[in-house]
C-alpha cells in the first residue's frame, strides 16, 4: 500500500521534473542520461558522482532536478547496502522540503529495514500473544479439569481392579482395556461426533474433559493400583489388627503411603496430558495448538508456532516443579 | 460356670490348611484371664498361623473360637461355614492386640499418630482423648521423647515398643505377640522383653510365639511346644524343661536355642 503511494508519487515527481525541464530552467537531461548509462554498465560510483553534480537550488529556483538526483542517489546507496548514506541523501531533500513524502517514506523504510531481527520477532510476538494466551488459558483449563477428574477416576478404577468381587474387577479391567487400547483422538471423535447420534450432545469443553478424563483415568488407574499393591502387606494386617475395616485401612493407612510413589509416574502422565490437549483442537476447541495453527495459516509466520512451543515448555516446566515439590512433601516422613 | 473362672479364650479343634500342607492340625487350647502363655517350636511348626487364626488374620478350615464365652469369627449359612460380617470381625480384632515380628508401624504417621490411630479411627474417640491415652502409654513404654518423630528415625527396639503401645492404646483384653524380638539386633531384645515383662506384671493376658527362651523361663505361666501343627508338650516352664529331659525332639530344639 505504502509502496504504491510511493510509486504514484514518484511518477508524479517524474512528470513534474519533465515539465520543469521543458520549461527550460536548467537542463540536466544530459547528466541524468549519462548517469543512467553508467548505472546500466554497473558503474554505480560513477553514476553517483554525476548525480552529485546537480547543485542545491537557491530559494525560488526550480528544485526538480535536485530532488530527482538526490532520490536517485539514495536508491543507489540503498542498493549498495549503505543505508546511512541513502538516508543522508534523503535528508538533503528534506532539509529544503520537509514535507517531501517520497524522501520521508524512503527514510522510514530504510530505518525499518535497519532494525535487528529480534525487533521483528518482538513485534510478531506482541501481535500474536493475545490470541495465543487465550488458547493457552483454554489448554490450562483442560489440563486442570482433567487433573481434577482423572485421579479420582483412576482411584475408583484401581480399587475396582483389586476388588475381590469379580463383576467389579472385571468391569474395571474392561474400562482400562478399552481406554488404553484405542487412540485418544478416536475417543474424542466418538464422544463429540458419535454420541450426538445417540441423543447425547455436549459442548466441546465437556466432551474434551470427558474424553481426556476417561483416558487418563484408565492410565492413572493402573498406576494407582500398582502403587497400592506395592505397599507392604503387613500394613494392611497391622491396620486390620487394631480393628480397622478395609475402607478405613485403605483411606488412613494404605493410600496415604502411595502418594510419594505415585508422584513420579503421575507427573509423567500429566506432562503428557499437557501436550495431549492439542488433540482437542480437532473437536472445535481453540486451545493453544489450534490458536498457533490459525496464526500460522493466516500469516505464514513460523514465530506463532515457536511461541506455542515456548508456552508449552513453560507449562510443562511449571508443572514439573510443582510435582517435584509435592513429591518431596509427600515423602517427608521417610527422611531420617 | 461362673464368669470368674470362665476362660478368656477357648480354641477347639483349630485346623488350618494351605493347599496340601496342614499348618495347624486340630489344636485345642484354653487361655484363662491373666494367663501368660508362651508357644515355642521349630520354624514352620504352625505357631504363627495358630496365633493369626485367633484374630482372623488367617481363615481356619475347621474348629471354633470362643472369646469371653461367645463363639466368634464364623457363622453358619445354609449349613456352610463363612467368616462373620466384616464389622463383627473388626470388633473382635479391636479387643485383641497384636504385635508383629516386623513391627508394621504406619510410616507416614508420627509415633504419637501411630498410637492414636486405633482410638481415633476405630473407637471414634476425640483427638484430645486419644492424645492423652497415647501420651500415657508412650510414657509407660519409655518413649515419651520420641512422640513427634516418624518411625523411620527409630531403632528396631524402639519401633517394637511403639508397636506394643499402638496395640495397648485399644485397651485390649488379650495380647498376641508374633515373634516380637526375632527381627531385632541382640542388644535391642532386652528393652522389648522388659516392656512385655512390665505388661505381664500388670496382669495382661498374653500369648507369645517366640524363639527367645527368656520369655518362656521368666514370664510364662505355661509353655507349649508345638511341632508339625500340633502341641507336642505343654506345662509350666519347669515341667516343660523336665519333659525336655526325656523327649529328644524338645531337648534338641531347646539345646539349639540355649
Amino acid at each position: 500500500m505504502r509502496n504504491n503511494i510511493g510509486r504514484v508519487l514518484l511518477a508524479l515527481l517524474f512528470l513534474w521534473t519533465m515539465a520543469g525541464n521543458c520549461l527550460g530552467a536548467v537542463d540536466y537531461d544530459h547528466l541524468f542520461r549519462q548517469s543512467s548509462d553508467l548505472m546500466a554498465q554497473g558503474d554505480l560510483d560513477g553514476a553517483l558522482n554525476l548525480l552529485k553534480q546537480v547543485p542545491t537550488p537557491a530559494p525560488g529556483e526550480d528544485a526538480g532536478a535536485f530532488v530527482s538526483s538526490r532520490m536517485q542517489a539514495a536508491r543507489i546507496h540503498a542498493s549498495q547496502k549503505a543505508p546511512d548514506k541513502a538516508i543522508a541523501d534523503c535528508q538533503e531533500v528534506l532539509a529544503l522540503f520537509p514535507d517531501n513524502s517520497e524522501a520521508r517514506n524512503f527514510v522510514a523504510a530504510l530505518r525499518e529495514q535497519a532494525k535487528p531481527a529480534w525487533h521483528t520477532v518482538l513485534s510478531d510476538t506482541i501481535r500474536f500473544l493475545p490470541s495465543l494466551a487465550k488458547g493457552a488459558l483454554t489448554t490450562l483449563l483442560l489440563v486442570l479439569c482433567t487433573m481434577l477428574v482423572s485421579p479420582l477416576g483412576g482411584l475408583l478404577v484401581a480399587l475396582g481392579r483389586i476388588s475381590t468381587l469379580r463383576p467389579i474387577s472385571g468391569l474395571c479391567w474392561l474400562i482400562i482395556w478399552f481406554f488404553r487400547g484405542t487412540p485418544l483422538l478416536l475417543q474424542l471423535f466418538f464422544i463429540y461426533y458419535g454420541l450426538p447420534s445417540l441423543g447425547i450432545t455436549m459442548s466441546p469443553l465437556s466432551a474434551a474433559v470427558l474424553g481426556l478424563g476417561l483416558n487418563y483415568s484408565a492410565y492413572l488407574g493402573e498406576i494407582i493400583r500398582g502403587a497400592i499393591q506395592s505397599i507392604d502387606h503387613g500394613q494392611m494386617e497391622a491396620a486390620k489388627a487394631i480393628g480397622m475395616s478395609y475402607g478405613q485401612a485403605m483411606r488412613r493407612i494404605i493410600i496415604p503411603q502411595t502418594y510419594k510413589r505415585l508422584m513420579p509416574p503421575i507427573g509423567n502422565e500429566f506432562i503428557a496430558l499437557i501436550k495431549d490437549t492439542a488433540l482437542v483442537s480437532t473437536i472445535a476447541m481453540v486451545e493453544l495448538m489450534r490458536a498457533a495453527d490459525q496464526l500460522f495459516n493466516t500469516y505464514f509466520n513460523i514465530t506463532a508456532l515457536a511461541l506455542a512451543a515456548v508456552i508449552y515448555l513453560l507449562l510443562t516446566t511449571i508443572f514439573t516443579f510443582i510435582f517435584e515439590k509435592i513429591e518431596y512433601r509427600a515423602g517427608i516422613y521417610e527422611h531420617r | 460356670m461362673s464368669i470368674a473362672n470362665q476362660p478368656l479364650l477357648e480354641l477347639k479343634n483349630i485346623t488350618k490348611r494351605f493347599k496340601d500342607l496342614t499348618a495347624v492340625n486340630g489344636v485345642n487350647l484354653t487361655v484363662a484371664s491373666g494367663e501368660k502363655l508362651v508357644i515355642i517350636g521349630p520354624s514352620g511348626s504352625g505357631k504363627s498361623t495358630l496365633l493369626r487364626s485367633i484374630n482372623m488374620l488367617e481363615e481356619i478350615e475347621e474348629g471354633t473360637i470362643n472369646f469371653e464365652g461367645r463363639e466368634v469369627g464364623y457363622i453358619l449359612r445354609n449349613g456352610k461355614r463363612h467368616p462373620d460380617r466384616p464389622q463383627a470381625i473388626s470388633a473382635l480384632r479391636a479387643e485383641i492386640g497384636m504385635v508383629f515380628q516386623h513391627f508394621h508401624l504406619f510410616p507416614h504417621m508420627t509415633v504419637l499418630g501411630n498410637v492414636m490411630e486405633g482410638p481415633v479411627t476405630v473407637q471414634r474417640k476425640t483427638a484430645n482423648e486419644a492424645r492423652s491415652i497415647a501420651i500415657n502409654i508412650l510414657e509407660k513404654v519409655g518413649l515419651s521423647d520420641k512422640r513427634d518423630v516418624f518411625p523411620a528415625t527409630l531403632s528396631g527396639g524402639q519401633k517394637q515398643r511403639v508397636a506394643i503401645a499402638r496395640a495397648l492404646a485399644m485397651r485390649p483384653k488379650l495380647m498376641l505377640f508374633d515373634e516380637p524380638t526375632s527381627a531385632l539386633d541382640p542388644e535391642l531384645v532386652g528393652e522389648v522383653f522388659d516392656t512385655i515383662h512390665t505388661l505381664a506384671d500388670e496382669g495382661m493376658t498374653m500369648i507369645i510365639v517366640t524363639h527367645h527362651m527368656g520369655f518362656a523361663r521368666e514370664l510364662a505361666d505355661r509353655v507349649i511346644f508345638m511341632e508339625s501343627g500340633s502341641f507336642l508338650a505343654q506345662g509350666t516352664p519347669e515341667e516343660l524343661f523336665s519333659i525336655a529331659h526325656d523327649n529328644e525332639r524338645i531337648r534338641g530344639f531347646l539345646n539349639r536355642l540355649l
